[in-house]
């Protein structure tokens, strides 16, 4: 479920996860299945997110990660961007990526 | 019924039923069985290129059936069957719409159980509503569909939507669904790159993009059939292409030809010597009756240097020793009993002399010993006084560990010494070439198998006779340079992924590892053993491979056990997990057993560190057993057999005891030789963390660099990076565990604490020392002593 304060309150949104051999040594990969509008995750769903990559510790269990997810959801990345151009519209103009933000809510995840 | 058309662009890494022969691929095409093509024969092939065009009369609910076949077979009962791809038509391609293109990859089916299957086809469908609408099977339509499939290839990168639009715009973008992605409405405007395209546009045709299993990109060219990590560029040529892959090459050779040892360079005199003794005695190294020519056999040279002279001994020669003279007038030695020249007098070096406990001198034939220990090496002072080196505990003692011990304290201090190991490690009777030749014929274009052939089938003491290598078709006798280009040309070949023998490592994309999973290959252990040959040959007769191996499998080669920290080369993220164990309290953290999961093939297996090990828990008392326990597992355990066949067949020409001198760097050095090291290049693209490259500790940095011998220099190399091998574009394309990373110096730790290293990340932790001789001092300490990582 998209955060209630942030543009994507009221949407369903799909996770695919995927738990390697290696695991818990090595972070789940989790991808977005649903369509989503924000600075750091992709059209494939990739999320940028460090505790998926290097800053993951076997002590981060799944349901941490997804409360990171959804604060991700709520407090962007936008200095670190996977799309730059959702980071740039975010950093200069935020109505308007909340109104896109919203508007693909809308779309694919309602 | 409407025309599409079907361009069958290539399979690519088809089954292996035989090991050497490979098959003949061709393909044959149906719709819904019926309107059956053929494509030409692909010759000797596990990954044929037809790119070949048919049109077809089908609908959206046809069904496209495409089985590859071994034409060298397909008489036979499983009329060599290859594997079988079902398309319905309608899933990739958009009739309704005006132009459809698709370019598409599946893997290929069995057919029944019995059968194995692997590899994937390339498929083009193309529909042309212009042409295709109304005439069913018109004339016509091959020729536009020719043009239309060829023409959108060619015209992609222009029509692509730029990557940014593709998500920004979602609602008019086109209706484009992701090779493999489901095929519903929702995920048609989830855009997903094809594996024919990036973010930076579509690849030139024929190129494809894949990732390993380690998650890095590489492209595959099927116009070449090869692979690499760099990108294509879309404006560049099919020759600009080959052109540039020819100077990578050409610059990978000359790198390799550069390589040396301490105490050789490619020019050195002994070397030369060795070449022209060669020449004159057509081919045999060791000097016969007639030793007028110079009489250096190389070994004999490095033991001169390693005793430091000529010194005359006293009393009668040996039996079937005869002294002769150079032309220069300079004494040696000849031994008719082994047949081999030295420039030591046997006198001197066939009595130890043992100092006993009344410092009386006791005299003792060195034969009557036998060798030294494992790990030991013998050495004489400058005053010509006989010590010996422990390298297994580094230190020196005066008694011969053959004998028993007295007590002497003024022995030389432990010195870790390369060049002078190498000189002892080739003055043993051991690495002595055998008189007579060993010769090797190979084909070019199949030096893997033709070695393996030529190499598998002589004994390991004809290996040991004068190496001639020969490639079928070409001229030029072996002195030297044409085994160095087999030597160079086999270790990419042999170290090549694509045979599943070895795998890069996770660490960077160039350090090798045993593939755990090579077992594919019913032969795989023959291989290995193969390899350790062809390894143990490059170090007998002082060719050097072109291939680094990941520092745990050094440590292997010298049955040293395998530590955590072994785990950063082979695998960072893991071994970050592993650390984190080891620094945190896991109690009611984790929930793991004395167990591991492999993944073999997709099927999960479970397998015990221990006895018993699935039912006992990983507790904050045990969890070291179990790091180490894992650590092991990962690195050996699972490589166990391939490991023991491949040390085998090393250990057939080198003998364990005398590897066993060197430490894992000094091995490195001795199977894949020492590169000339540009200090400027590397300065040059180094990155500071907390320094500036004008503060004063990083020039006293580069000033001791520069002091450095290039042995020196490759132990930091390998210090900071795990690897002495520089990329042969230079430093500016090094690798890291997460993409390129440059060298990077960062300001940490205090003056007195010794300098550590981040191997992941090619970093060294160098702290702000306040003068040039404590920085000289704590660098080389931790570079010469610390083997592996920085020490706390």
């Amino acid at each position: 479920m998209g955060p209630a304060d942030s543009p994507y309150a009221g949407g369903v949104f799909f996770l695919s996860i995927h738990f390697p051999t290696d695991y818990p040594f090595k972070p789940p990969k989790i991808n977005f299945t649903t369509k989503i509008y924000h600075p750091n995750i992709n059209g494939t769903g990739s999320i940028c997110l460090d505790i998926l990559k290097d800053q993951w510790s076997p002590a981060l269990t799944i349901s941490k990660v997804l409360l990171s997810i959804c604060s991700l959801l709520t407090d962007a990345n936008p200095d670190d961007p996977l799309v730059p151009e959702i980071a740039h519209v975010y950093k200069l103009d935020r109505p308007k990526y909340e109104a896109t933000a919203r508007e693909w809510t809308k779309k694919y995840a309602v | 019924m409407p025309t599409i058309n079907v361009k069958l662009v290539a399979a690519e890494s088809l089954y292996k039923r035989d090991v050497f022969r490979q098959p003949d691929p061709f393909a044959v095409i149906t719709v819904d069985g019926s309107q059956t093509k053929t494509t030409k024969t692909a010759k000797k092939t596990l990954n044929p290129y037809w790119n070949e065009l048919f049109s077809l009369n089908a609908n959206e609910d046809s069904i496209l059936v495409i089985q590859v076949f071994d034409q060298k077979k397909f008489k036979k009962k499983d009329q060599g069957f290859l594997g079988v791809v079902n398309v319905r038509i309608g899933d990739v391609i958009h009739m309704s719409l005006q132009n459809s293109e698709e370019t598409i990859t599946r893997d290929l089916k069995k057919l029944n159980e019995h059968l194995a299957v692997s590899g994937r086809v390339i498929i083009v469908l193309s529909y042309n509503l212009a042409s295709g609408t109304g005439t069913a099977a018109s004339a016509s339509a091959p020729v536009a569909g020719a043009t239309a499939a060829g023409a959108s290839i060619a015209a992609a990168p222009a029509s692509m939507p730029p990557a940014a639009n593709g998500t920004a715009q979602p609602l008019d973008a086109p209706p484009a669904p992701g090779v493999d992605a489901p095929s519903n409405g929702d995920s048609l405007a989830n855009r997903q790159y094809s594996s024919f395209e990036d973010q930076y546009g579509r690849l030139p045709p024929g190129w494809e993009r894949r990732t390993d299993n380690f998650g890095r990109t590489y492209y595959v060219d099927h116009n070449s059939r090869s692979t690499t990590w760099q990108r294509p560029m879309a404006d560049q040529s099919e020759t600009e292409r080959g052109q540039q892959r020819e100077n990578y090459t050409e610059a990978e050779r000359r790198q390799h030809r550069g390589r040396t040892l301490p105490g050789q360079t490619p020019q050195s005199p002994v070397l030369s010597a060795t070449n022209s003794t060669n020449n004159s005695n057509s081919g045999s190294v060791t000097v016969n009756s007639s030793g007028a020519n110079t009489p250096v056999s190389a070994a004999a040279a490095v033991s001169m240097a390693a005793s430091g002279g000529t010194t005359r001994g006293l009393g009668e020669l040996p039996s079937g020793w005869e002294q002769r003279f150079t032309p220069e007038g300079r004494p040696y030695f000849v031994d008719h009993n082994t047949r081999t020249t030295t420039w030591v007098d046997p006198r001197r070096q066939q009595y130890i002399r043992t100092f006993g406990p009344n410092t009386t001198i006791q005299q003792q034939p060195v034969s009557q010993l036998g060798p030294l220990p494992s790990g030991w090496e013998m050495r004489l002072t400058n005053t010509a006084r006989v010590y010996f080196v422990d390298h297994n505990t580094k230190t020196t003692t005066w008694d011969d560990p053959r004998l028993p011990s007295s007590l002497d304290q003024n022995v030389p201090q432990y010195k870790r010494d390369f060049r002078r190991k190498v000189i002892y490690f080739r003055s043993q009777p051991a690495l002595r070439i055998l008189p007579g030749q060993c010769h090797i014929k190979v084909r070019r274009d199949h030096i893997f198998e033709d070695s393996y052939q030529e190499i598998m089938r002589q004994t390991p003491d004809d290996l040991k006779k004068r190496l001639m290598i020969k490639f079928d078709g070409e001229e030029g006798l072996d002195y030297g340079g044409v085994s160095r280009e087999f030597f160079f040309l086999l270790s990419h070949d042999m170290f090549n992924p694509f045979y599943c023998l070895f795998e890069y490592s996770s660490h960077d994309n160039y350090t090798l590892q045993i593939n755990p999973n090579s077992g594919i290959n019913p032969e795989h252990l023959n291989y290995f053993k193969f390899i350790g040959r062809v390894v143990g040959l490059g170090v007998f007769h002082r060719r050097f491979l072109d291939a680094f191996f990941v520092g745990a499998l050094y440590k292997m080669m010298l049955h040293k056990k395998v530590v955590l920290q072994d785990m950063e080369g082979v695998d960072a993220e893991f071994y970050r997990s592993l650390q984190w164990i080891i620094d945190n309290d896991i109690t009611d953290v984790l929930d793991l057993t004395f167990s591991a999961e492999d993944d073999q093939f997709g099927q999960i297996v479970e397998v015990d560190l221990k006895p018993g090990g699935r039912d006992i828990e990983v507790t904050q008392d045990n969890k070291h057993e179990y790091v180490e326990l894992i650590c092991e597992w990962k690195i050996h355990r699972r490589i166990e057999e391939q490991f023991k066949a491949f040390i085998d067949g090393f250990n057939e020409l080198i003998p364990q005891e005398l590897v066993n001198v060197f430490d894992e760097r000094e091995l490195e050095l001795l199977i894949g030789g020492l590169s000339e090291i540009d200090v400027e290049d590397w300065k040059k693209h180094t990155d500071y963390r907390g320094y500036q490259e004008s503060d004063q500790v990083i020039q006293w940095f580069w000033q001791c660099i520069k002091e450095w011998d290039s042995e020196q220099k490759a132990r930091l190399l390998q210090f900071t990076t795990g690897t002495s091998r520089i990329p042969v574009n230079g430093f500016k394309d090094l690798q890291g565990s997460d993409g390129p990373r440059r060298f990077t110096i960062e300001k940490a730790g205090e003056p007195q604490q010794l300098p550590k290293s981040h191997t992941c990340f090619n970093r060294v932790d160098l702290p702000p020392y306040t003068s040039y001789e404590s920085m000289k001092q704590k660098l080389t300490l931790a570079v010469e002593e610390t083997v592996g990582f920085g020490q706390e």
